[in-house]
């Protein structure tokens, strides 16, 4: 089940994630290295083996809907990397702009 | 005695009876953190004018107030992943350099009723993501009993920190044994709840299902002491448990009545000779005591590393991205969004963080999930269903808590799934939900020893008391001698 470099490409823009092309040969190559480790799960007969996804079977709660208090937005823009108009900035969504 | 060497408990019954001001205690420990951290490196901030006005404050309360606080004037270190407002929270990563909170993690307000001076943060695996704390980004953390091997991780720094005498208690979290193989490594208590129990709210996720936040002590009646204090039902963690948690009982272990598994699967490769030859010796001890020292089967155990190396990465794939450059935390330039994503991201994230998110999200992926992801779940099925067919036998289950010992800087680090393999005896608890302690066992060649005890879903009651029946069985030798310690 090893990876390609064009398996890692894809999963690394899945990912958001920019790989330097020097870089893209090392980490395929780890990448395949755990995933080899992993084939060994095929060995398990799961045909009949229902999933865990959580270990306690609680039922999702709920709650009233109800409006509660929260962050204002000074607080919740404190952080923030280009706060603006009490808003949070970001580069243009569509390429060729920084604003 | 001196006021660094108290446990949490002592300093905290002192102060509620002002034989102890929590200032004398606080400046105590000030002075020790500045001679020995510089030796040790496990506070990524510190803050001890905050700690100093804390402990002021609870010296002033009224005595009827002071009086019901179960951990006042206690000292405490909280790991780097969980919020808190007086300092930064960056879970050891470059992309959260300087983020400060805008609210407490639910366990940090909870200490902070409950009378407890929060210290500093401490240092990590960046966002909780090895075994060693060398992932960090900002320092490097040291085995206070070698000062050139690792301190394990991910809760590196608590666990340092708890075994250099700088704190009584600290608080670290534990996906898949980051409590446990770090208490194992400095010599102290980590103990790792039953999934659910410890609210996660304000706790940085890495992989969901699995985390789970816990105490690291110099013993296990502090250990139960902070346990008390922040486990319980929260409205803001929608996977914590409405069951009331119990405590362990005050008398001692009678040993002919506990029933104690060994797996018989865990005794393989990789072992260390001290570990195993220590195992041997910790049940020929427990035998002698009247306990029932039974084999016990756990046959999917062999499958575990593969499947949380799945779910874990899974989940932090997602969790992770969250971190974006847009609403907190550090952000690289870009011609448009897309490219301000990645590049925030690939500056931003460290090596073991980015091969994890990449190996999460492949495992996701369209024509991968059920095979990798569905697949890991399902295993984890079979790892429960070990678990509740031993405890349906036994009280509790004994396994060395790591099959080594603290190994050197650099040892491991370079390969990756090595580092991976470290976890073979704690990720189970994990994958299960299922609460487990680490206890020291003495020294092998002058590194702690630390044995391992897992109890069935919810069983903390009696897995701590077990576990404080072991101590007094194989009580702890001293603490390392560091910064001019006689």
């Amino acid at each position: 089940m090893a990876l390609s470099e064009e398996q890692v490409k894809h999963v690394a823009r899945l990912a958001r994630l920019r790989l330097e092309t020097g870089d893209i040969a090392q980490v395929t190559r780890d990448l395949g290295r755990v995933l080899d480790y992993m084939t060994q799960l095929n060995a398990v007969d799961t045909e009949n083996v229902e999933p865990t996804m959580h270990v306690i079977g609680l039922a999702m709660p709920l709650r009233e809907d109800r409006v509660e208090p929260s962050l204002t937005a000074e607080a919740a823009l404190k952080n923030a990397p280009d706060p603006r108009d009490n808003m949070f900035g970001v580069p243009r969504i569509m390429d060729g702009g920084d604003s | 005695m001196r006021i660094y060497e108290m446990t949490a408990g002592d300093i905290a019954s002192k102060v509620r009876r002002k034989e102890l001001s929590a200032t004398e205690c606080m400046e105590e420990i000030a002075e020790r953190i500045g001679r020995v951290e510089p030796f040790v490196g496990a506070f990524l901030h510190l803050n001890l004018d905050e700690a100093m006005r804390q402990a002021r404050a609870i010296d002033n309360l009224p005595s009827g107030e002071r009086e019901r606080l179960p951990l006042a004037g206690v000292p405490v270190a909280v790991k780097d992943n969980m919020a808190t407002q007086t300092m930064p929270t960056t879970a050891a990563s470059k992309i959260l350099e300087g983020f400060v909170a805008p609210y407490d993690a639910t366990v940090v307000s909870r200490l902070r009723h409950a009378g407890a001076v929060i210290v500093g943060k401490t240092n990590m695996d960046e966002f909780a993501m090895g075994s060693s704390t060398e992932h960090s980004a900002y320092q490097l953390t040291r085995n206070p009993w070698d000062q050139d091997r690792v301190p394990g991780g991910s809760s590196g720094g608590s666990a340092a920190a708890v075994a250099a005498q700088m704190v009584p208690v600290a608080l670290g979290s534990d996906t898949g044994g980051s409590i446990r193989q770090p208490a194992s490594y400095c010599g102290v208590t980590g103990f790792k709840p039953t999934y659910g129990r410890v609210s996660r709210y304000g706790l940085i996720a890495f992989a969901s299902s699995l985390d789970q936040i816990g105490p690291l002590a110099r013993n296990v009646d502090d250990a139960s002491l902070i346990y008390e204090v922040i486990a319980g039902y929260d409205p803001l963690d929608a996977s914590s448990l409405r069951v009331e948690k119990a405590l362990p009982k005050a008398t001692d272990v009678s040993w002919a009545n506990v029933r104690i598994g060994v797996p018989k699967q865990y005794g393989s490769s990789g072992l260390d000779a001290g570990v195993q030859a220590r195992l041997a010796e910790v049940i020929s001890r427990l035998e002698s005591q009247g306990a029932s020292v039974v084999e016990v089967s756990l046959p999917h155990t062999e499958y575990a590393i593969a499947a949380y190396y799945l779910v874990a990465p899974a989940e932090a794939s997602s969790n992770l991205s969250r971190f974006d450059g847009v609403r907190y935390g550090y952000r690289a330039p870009g011609a448009d969004l897309l490219e301000m994503y990645e590049n925030t991201r690939a500056q931003g994230f460290g090596e073991e963080v980015k091969r994890r998110i990449l190996l999460g999200t492949h495992a996701l992926s369209a024509g991968y999930y059920d095979a990798y992801y569905l697949k890991a779940q399902k295993i984890r099925t079979l790892i429960r269903q070990d678990f509740e067919q031993a405890f349906a036998a036994v009280d509790v289950i004994l396994t060395p808590t790591t099959p080594d010992l603290a190994f050197r800087f650099g040892e491991k680090s370079q390969d990756p799934l090595q580092m991976y393999l470290s976890d073979v005896y704690t990720v189970t608890a994990n994958l299960a939900g299922i609460p487990a302690i680490s206890t020291p066992a003495g020294l092998a060649g002058g590194l702690p020893v630390g044995m391992q005890w897992l109890g069935p879903i919810m069983g903390e009651e009696s897995l701590l008391h077990i576990a404080r029946g072991f101590e007094k069985l194989w009580p702890s030798e001293g603490w390392p001698a560091l910064g001019g310690d006689a």
